[in-house]
């Protein structure tokens, strides 16, 4: 008899094709699926016959990065939201926690606002990620003290950031309402929008994922021990500092690089890897996939709820915000007297 | 030493963000227009009929108020009466298409203030003069308004409710005015700006002026067996439609507005793939953008039809939010880039 676990990861595959199927058929221009199986075939040199130019043009370089780009945006923000909980214990931890977002919403911010995203069609994700990076930098500089990093300090220090980055981002909004076009740009960019995604953003979000997915590997049996506590860990031979920094690192870079391509998507990654525990277990080698999996299908569905369900502008984040607030109200309800003994 | 470098990371981002402030937009190109765009400009932007009737003092004034409800994306009209007690000689706008109009049409030693966006390139006609003219107050520095000591400010319906009960508070008289999106509901605006400020004369004669430059416009248009059929895209992807000011200058030219004949009704988000659908003659985008350079490199929108013949034209943004007799200014631009087209 098959796996349960084996069985949900086939479940979950099978959503994230199915919503591929929906994302590469539906659009307002009507491509038959077959056409759009021919051209894909077409595409991987599987199929030499006919295929119409603008009809293959339109599914390879327009709905086909899109749907990847959700669900690598989806994957990426489940692993960091895993590895987070882990880290910090903590089930309330997300990727936001360190000031990520925060750093990664000011540089796109900055690069809309400045005109310098207008330039090409990197520029901006480029920007999102070199302040994702930076804040990690600077939230690592401020909690190490004598080369020992402190979880608490870091935490602080996230937060500390969260909010001076976000003053410093409603600063530039506010100078943008001068700019109407402008303004309205970097509101759709902080509520997420995966309108119009190419291949080139493919290209930032996919070796993101990769690096930080295989990184993550190389760290999933400490960050196992590490939930025992960092004594018991350091007891079993896990070299504490590097374990906890390196998926840290690699957190931080998954969620850059989700962030520098979709915008700002909440709460998927704190979801996601509450769903999946308490179906998987808490094994971090079974959860980071899984969650991955989970968030990539929110995002793949909620992108698909957003592009055809809905006649009016309504945003990807304010989807996945609108599922994951109450869940998390869900959460601290469940766990409230935890919270108040401690 | 990491506190040090950390805290010099957040200085000069700070810094960036301040230098970030003073970016500029980008020019625009020089275009062929129907009428001579400097001497259309001056007409509209001063307009004398002579002598002034006295009129009566109190007023009341009756008028059709008329908003754009966004959240219904339909538009909602209330007769309305209004009584000023005597001619207002102390007049504050506090939007930047009311102060065009002021400017056209009431003597300019009446206008006491102007707000930020009246002296700004980017969103006024006029925004030279009001700099040179003054003073100059921000939307929110109500102190500096009632400071002026106005008998009278023009407000519209977007203006902030904490504004308006300020001045209310401070017993300074204020008229709502209500939608500017089309040239009919300009034309209206003026008229009644004319009867509040006691100046109907300059109003009509600005009305009359904006109905001839039209003509005079429209003449000038070559005839096509098919309207040109014109969608703005901005950065966004977002597309005016029905309600749109670009919609009305369209109209005045025939051309065709591609999202209000797609039935977006404001504004819309698309993406490439249904502007390759709407497939538009000309695309047009704001000049503070490289929008173009985008569109263009593309590859779905490689099959439009506004790409193929390379037209995409950047029109900045003064031009596109216009909402007062300069409309007629943007319909000349616009005239003079897509009548530029062969075919």
């Amino acid at each position: 008899m098959m796996n349960k676990n084996v069985v949900l990861i086939i479940m979950l595959i099978c959503l994230i094709l199915l919503g591929g199927f929906f994302s590469l058929t539906s659009g307002s221009w009507p491509i038959t699926a077959l056409n759009v199986l021919k051209i894909i075939f077409f595409k991987l040199g599987l199929y030499s016959g006919e295929i119409n130019d603008v009809e293959s043009t339109i599914v390879w370089d327009g709905r086909l990065p899109r749907f990847l780009v959700a669900l690598l945006v989806g994957f990426s923000l489940g692993g960091a939201g895993t590895i987070m909980q882990g880290i910090f214990k903590n089930p309330m931890a997300s990727p936001g926690v360190m000031g990520i977002d925060s750093g990664a919403a000011l540089g796109a911010v900055l690069a809309i606002y400045t005109g310098f995203a207008s330039g090409s069609l990197i520029a901006l994700p480029l920007s999102a990620i070199i302040f994702s990076l930076l804040t990690l930098f600077m939230v690592f500089a401020i909690a190490t003290s004598g080369g020992r990093t402190s979880i608490s300090t870091l935490l602080l220090a996230g937060i500390a950031l969260n909010l001076v980055f976000g003053a410093l981002t409603s600063f530039i909004i506010t100078l943008s309402t001068r700019e109407f076009d402008v303004g309205r740009v970097i509101v759709n960019w902080l509520m997420g929008d995966l309108n119009n995604r190419s291949w080139e953003h493919v290209n930032i979000v996919f070796p993101t994922t990769i690096i930080a997915l295989l990184g993550t590997l190389f760290f999933v049996k400490d960050l196992n021990l590490l939930m025992l506590g960092e004594e018991t860990a350091a007891n079993l031979g896990v070299n504490i500092k590097s374990a906890r920094n390196g998926l840290l690192l690699f957190s931080s870079i998954e969620t850059g690089g989700a962030i520098a391509v979709s915008g700002v998507i909440g709460f998927v990654g704190l979801v996601a890897p509450h769903i999946m525990r308490s179906l998987v277990g808490p094994d971090n080698r079974k959860l980071i996939f899984s969650s991955g999996l989970l968030a990539a299908v929110f995002i793949i569905y909620a992108d698909l709820f957003v592009r055809l369900i809905i006649a009016v502008d309504l945003k990807i984040g304010i989807i996945t915000s609108m599922l994951g607030g109450p869940f998390f109200l869900y959460l601290i309800v469940k766990h409230r007297k935890r919270f108040e003994y401690m | 030493m990491f506190k040090n470098i950390s805290l010099t990371v957040i200085f000069l981002i700070c810094c960036f963000v301040s230098f970030a402030a003073f970016a500029f937009e980008r020019d625009a190109h020089p275009t062929q227009t129907p009428l001579d765009m400097d001497g259309l400009r001056n007409d509209l932007s001063c307009v004398r009929s002579g002598a002034q009737p006295l009129g009566s003092w109190p007023r009341e004034i009756s008028y059709t108020f008329k908003i754009y409800d966004f959240k219904n994306d339909s538009f909602k009209e209330e007769k309305k009466t209004w009584m000023i007690k005597k001619k207002p000689l102390r007049i504050i706008p506090h939007a930047v298409g009311v102060a065009e109009i002021l400017w056209a049409i009431c003597p300019r030693e009446r206008l006491v203030g102007f707000n930020e966006f009246s002296a700004d390139p980017d969103s006024s006609f006029i925004a030279d003069e009001v700099q040179k003219k003054g003073p100059i107050f921000k939307s929110k520095q109500t102190e500096l308004v009632i400071g002026f000591r106005p008998d009278l400010v023009f407000t519209v319906f977007y203006s902030g409710a904490d504004f308006k009960e300020k001045l209310n508070q401070a017993h300074i008289p204020y008229f709502d005015l209500g939608y500017f999106g089309t040239i009919e509901s300009i034309k209206d605006q003026i008229l009644l700006i004319g009867t509040i400020i006691g100046e109907e004369n300059n109003a009509q004669a600005l009305v009359k002026l904006i109905d001839k430059k039209i003509g005079e416009l429209q003449s000038k248009l070559p005839r096509r067996a098919r309207a040109i059929r014109v969608l703005y895209y901005d950065e966004g992807g977002y597309v005016p439609g029905i309600s749109s000011n670009f919609n009305s200058i369209c109209r005045i030219i025939g051309a065709v507005n591609v999202g209000a004949e797609q039935g977006i009704k404001s504004w819309s988000q698309i993406d490439y793939e249904t502007l390759l659908k709407w497939n538009p003659d000309i695309i047009i985008v704001p000049a503070r953008s490289r929008l173009k350079e985008q569109l263009t490199s593309n590859r779905i929108l490689s099959h439009a039809r506004a790409i193929k013949n390379n037209a995409v034209y950047y029109v900045p943004g003064v031009y596109l939010r216009v909402d007062s007799q300069f409309m007629v200014l943007s319909a000349n631009l616009l005239a003079g880039i897509i009548y530029r087209q062969p075919g």
